[in-house]
């Protein structure tokens, strides 16, 4: 392909991207060295790095930063062991396939926050789980600053086990099959199948859903939103939910701004070794 | 790997999948059941599986009329779309073009959603799923025909700047997207976009675009060059090439990633809440019974729920294979 129609064919995406996430990524940079709230939007007053200072000494901010971590760490790890349990369930029959993998679909293609709604009302007085961990484990759940932070974490497993499901089930059903014979030859056990061919065969797959997740589970937001009510008191503030209040509940933009120019930092740093394994693979390739 | 024979194992494999299956679909059948009762029985302190269905709720949230006096419209209604599915399924024993017959059909359709609310008094959450539908309609065609074209180019060229280009779009597929709303929000102030559909759709579209390349470039790195080059030695440009000769056999990547789009136009709520006062679409009209005070909010909320379910579950039941090829094509080349 010339050069020429290169430029003809990818330009406009890239000016879209240009125009529409470096133009406003520079601009919040720009917005986070201001005080702006609502009242002052036509003319922000300058105060250099003062929002910077702020966002640190902020111990919401940290404590919403701890929760997200926590909040990853539990949930990657999960997604990853529920999705390949399951794919390798399904892996194992023949029949109804599609009515499993159809019904997983439910939960990942819903609407976050209608799905966050149905799930907490679930949960909630008179929800059919409520009722049965009163029944059977003589468990009386009501939402606190435990179990909301728990329900936010497994409603998160609930919906994206499914996606690691699928994407490692697909894997699944591309192994090498002259190991996997030779490994029966050799009278090898399925545990043994397992874990010297399925498992390093599918690495790849595990780096991709954990990369997926991590970017997902850190801009978690719908499901904090819906869960905590908007109340303070459950104190199960995600990263970006805290930013997002401080911009629409205390109008704080500028500050807004400038946290966000700190979470984006934050992500880079965890991912800058994927970025460099990706432009590896595609120089590469080409 | 090999298949257990064991008849107890196979057992409660069913078993353990079955319990899997329940534990995804039951809060949607939970819903269901709720949107269809009274106040009283959906507070119910023991959760009541047989009560005496209602359809109030339904017409609460569609409706600023009571639902007799729509009855007549409600039946014109259904004998208009159903006209219509005729008129769709026959479209081949028409004497007419099969594309004229569609575009005149979506017409219609537009038309009939469009005058619904001067004739009916409809609720809000009308105005709400109309907002959500154009929203998503011009995210998909404006993200899919620029992703295409530059999926295309970046499959096909073969230098370095190709690379540079993913892996910047790769970072930012990575950005939380309050770091990039934000600044429309308050460049939306400022230039009076704020609260239009134009915004919310360039925002998405924006949010939506590094995923868009990846995933249609990674499908035409599969069409083999040959095709096109022979297209191109009977003297049709690149362009004309694309179109005549690509698209056509690309069909099943871009239905697979305008899925994902979709998925994504339409269960935005971030971003919705944010640029929109009064404009809402679907997720953020639902978010408005999520602080459940009021006993009714939960019947509302449920039948606000099924009602903005359903069509994405349509959806995704008729073009299921589409998806789950999308997910395994992430699976195959990781």
């Amino acid at each position: 392909m010339k050069r020429q129609t290169f430029i003809f064919f990818v330009g406009p995406s890239v000016l879209i991207m240009l125009a529409l996430m470096t133009v406003p990524l520079l601009a919040s940079i720009v917005l986070g060295l201001h005080y702006i709230t609502f009242r002052n939007l036509d003319e922000p007053l300058w105060i250099g790095l003062q929002n910077y200072q702020e966002v640190l000494a902020d111990p919401e901010f940290w404590d919403s930063l701890e929760f997200t971590i926590i909040f990853i760490a539990i949930t990657v790890p999960l997604r990853i062991a529920l999705g390949l349990l399951f794919a390798l369930l399904l892996d194992q029959i023949a029949r109804f396939r599609g009515v499993f993998i159809a019904a997983a679909l439910v939960p990942f293609v819903m609407t976050p926050v209608v799905g966050t709604l149905i799930f907490r009302d679930m949960f909630d007085r008179g929800g059919p789980y409520w009722y049965w961990m009163q029944q059977i484990f003589d468990y009386r759940l009501f939402m606190s600053s435990t179990t909301v932070p728990l329900l936010i974490i497994f409603h998160n497993i609930w919906t994206a086990t499914p996606f690691a499901m699928i994407v490692l089930f697909a894997g699944l059903q591309t192994l090498p099959q002259e190991s996997l014979e030779a490994a029966r030859v050799d009278g090898a056990s399925w545990f043994r199948q397992l874990w010297h061919v399925a498992i390093p065969h599918l690495r790849s797959l595990f780096i991709f859903i954990a990369l997926i997740s991590i970017m997902d589970s850190y801009r978690v937001f719908d499901s904090v939103f819906v869960l905590t009510q908007q109340n303070p008191i459950y104190d199960a503030e995600t990263i970006m939910y805290y930013n997002f209040q401080v911009a629409m509940s205390f109008g704080r933009l500028g500050k807004a701004n400038a946290m966000s120019v700190l979470t984006v930092i934050g992500i880079f740093v965890v991912l800058i070794p994927f970025l460099v394994m990706t432009y590896r693979e595609q120089t590469e390739e080409s | 790997m090999t298949r257990t024979n064991n008849p107890i194992a196979r057992f409660l494999i069913y078993i353990a999948l079955a319990l899997f299956t329940v534990y995804n679909v039951l809060p949607f059948c939970w819903t269901i059941l709720n949107s269809l009762k009274l106040p009283k029985d959906a507070n119910a302190r023991r959760p009541r599986f047989i009560f005496s269905p209602t359809g109030d709720n339904y017409a609460d949230l569609w409706l600023n009329m009571s639902p007799e006096e729509f009855a007549p419209y409600g039946l014109l209604l259904l004998l208009i779309i159903f006209a219509l599915i005729v008129i769709g399924l026959s479209a081949n024993r028409i004497p007419a073009p099969n594309s004229l017959i569609y575009i005149g059909l979506i017409g219609a359709g537009v038309l009939v959603a469009l005058s619904l609310p001067r004739v009916v008094n409809t609720a809000e959450f009308y105005d709400y799923l109309i907002n959500s539908v154009i929203v998503t309609i011009g995210t998909l065609a404006i993200s899919l025909s620029i992703g295409a074209l530059a999926g295309y180019g970046l499959a096909r060229y073969r230098h370095v700047v190709s690379v540079y280009i993913l892996v910047i779009a790769l970072a930012f597929r990575s950005l939380p997207s309050l770091a990039l709303v934000l600044p429309f929000y308050y460049l939306g102030q400022l230039s009076g976009l704020y609260d239009t559909h134009i915004l919310l759709i360039l925002c998405l579209v924006a949010t939506n675009q590094p995923f868009t390349i990846w995933m249609l470039r990674s499908f035409f790195m599969e069409i083999p060059r040959e095709i096109e080059e022979a297209a191109m030695i009977d003297g049709a440009g690149r362009l004309r090439s694309f179109i005549s000769v690509i698209v056509p056999i690309m069909w099943p990547g871009i239905i697979t990633t305008g899925l994902f789009t979709l998925l994504l136009a339409y269960n935005d709520f971030l971003l919705a809440r944010i640029l929109t006062q009064i404009n809402w679409t679907l997720p953020v009209g639902i978010a408005q019974w999520t602080g459940g005070e009021d006993p009714g909010h939960v019947t509302l909320a449920a039948a606000a729920s099924v009602s903005t379910t359903l069509p994405i579950l349509f959806v995704i039941i008729f073009f299921q294979k589409y998806l789950i090829r999308g997910l395994a094509s992430g699976a195959v080349k990781g």
